[in-house]
């Protein structure tokens, strides 16, 4: 399947979640209390409240604010959100959603990645034989 | 396990919405083995897992490596990340894969949320935990072989909600004579450890926590459940004198099959190159052994 052949582009999932998000957010701030990430970010003293507000901000293209942005940088996909959502948000994809565009807009640095996939094959050549090399790569 | 029905003996799977059919491939679609792009560095899983697979009924070709990656190593550039995740898909579609079993829980995750809502998909998926609980009544009369271990699982709160990890491993391990699964109720932020390093601070508070919660259990054994948990964990063994394996290595010995944990052993060696040995560093490439795997194996501990 080629990209001209895909059921929908992931801008067009990413926008109608977006949508999702910010109309049935609540903006209580459970997902933040319930976050194990917040004491190891610069977010631990934060307001929840505001701290959604922010990721929704982020979320919509904007810079938040300092916690906003400090929690979002934290989120390791624990889901413990998810569970304290009285709303049905799915916090946990929208930091995840939050992230990407703060990637996008600056908000946030990328990540580093330039030498993951070529230490992933270094190892591969370390680890594995030649004919699983060829069979499995 | 949600899923469609499927052959006696086949492995089951979730049914992706939006499937979409593979028109045009002829024969019976194969199961793959989707181990992710990070697991090259763990070869022995993959052959352990193939095997064990082909154990329970299912006979899978392994893929992966940075030509089949869900896109999370680049999803700061969604563009790069939407891409790389396109090829897998349309990759697994010109295999004309049937059932997809997953290893790593990004992927795992990626597929649901992004790649099969994006791309369409005309396979079932599982991960490997569940495909070999499924057919664990297979497995349980290759596990002769007595295991003493206090195991304490490095269980995490992320993921469990997509495939129960932190309950069908311990039950696969509990099948194992000799292994004694502690109970302890502590689990790690994040699904697996490799988010935990990217935050200052949380990798070594898990660690910590985690070896605290081996000393109250009596565990002798940390099992890992992800590879970047075992990637993280294994410098524990040197450090702290507690046996680190992964759960495929721990039914592996069970089974009584040949294995060994080369990542393990050069992490927790003096000299990384000596360990792996001249023959092999060079043909993987001095330079890029240097360049690209030594710090990652030299890193703080």
């Amino acid at each position: 399947m080629g990209q001209d052949q895909r059921l929908v582009s992931l801008s067009a999932l990413r926008e109608a979640e977006t949508a999702r998000m910010e109309a049935s957010c609540i903006r209580c701030g459970a997902c933040f209390e319930a976050c194990p990430m917040v004491p190891f970010s610069a977010a631990k003293d934060a307001d929840p409240v505001g701290a959604v507000v922010g990721v929704l901000d982020l979320l919509g293209g904007g810079a938040g604010d300092e916690a906003s942005r400090a929690w979002t940088a934290a989120c390791t996909r624990s889901g413990t959100c998810n569970e304290a959502c009285p709303a049905g948000v799915d916090p946990m994809r929208m930091l995840r959603l939050a992230k990407w565009r703060a990637s996008e807009t600056g908000a946030l640095p990328k990540r580093d990645a330039r030498d993951a996939m070529a230490r992933a094959k270094v190892f591969a050549r370390l680890a594995m034989s030649e004919e699983e090399q060829a069979r499995w790569l | 396990m949600q899923g469609a029905s499927a052959a006696p003996g086949a492995l089951q799977g979730r049914e992706i919405p939006h499937a979409s059919s593979a028109a045009g491939i002829a024969g019976p679609s194969p199961t793959l083995f989707w181990y992710g792009c990070n697991m090259t560095r763990h070869a022995e899983i993959i052959r352990l897992s193939e095997r064990l697979l082909r154990c329970v009924g299912t006979q899978a070709e392994p893929v992966g490596g940075p030509g089949a990656c869900c896109g999370s190593p680049k999803e700061s550039e969604p563009r790069i990340s939407e891409a790389m995740a396109g090829r897998t898909m349309d990759a697994f579609a010109a295999r004309g894969a049937g059932k997809v079993v997953t290893w790593c829980p990004s992927c795992h995750m990626n597929l649901e949320d992004f790649m099969a809502p994006v791309s369409g998909a005309a396979f079932t998926h599982a991960h490997l935990c569940e495909a070999l609980h499924e057919g664990r009544e297979a497995l349980r009369p290759l596990l002769t072989r007595r295991v003493e271990a206090r195991v304490l699982l490095d269980a995490h709160v992320g993921f469990n909600d997509r495939a129960e990890v932190n309950r069908l491993i311990p039950a696969l391990l509990r099948m194992i004579p000799g292994v004694e699964v502690l109970e302890q109720g502590y689990r790690g932020p994040s699904y697996m450890c490799f988010g935990l390093a990217g935050v200052p601070g949380a990798l070594d508070a898990h660690k910590a926590r985690l070896l605290a919660a081996a000393r109250e259990a009596g565990a002798d054994t940390i099992v890992t459940i992800f590879h970047s948990c075992h990637r993280e964990l294994v410098a524990l063994e040197r450090d702290h004198g507690i046996r680190v394996l992964n759960w495929v290595h721990l039914l592996a010995e069970g089974a009584g099959w040949d294995w060994r944990d080369d990542y393990k052993d050069w992490r927790n060696a003096p000299d990384p190159l000596a360990a792996m040995g001249a023959a092999r560093v060079e043909a993987a490439g001095e330079e890029a052994v240097r360049r690209l795997a030594l710090p990652e194996l030299t890193r703080p501990r």
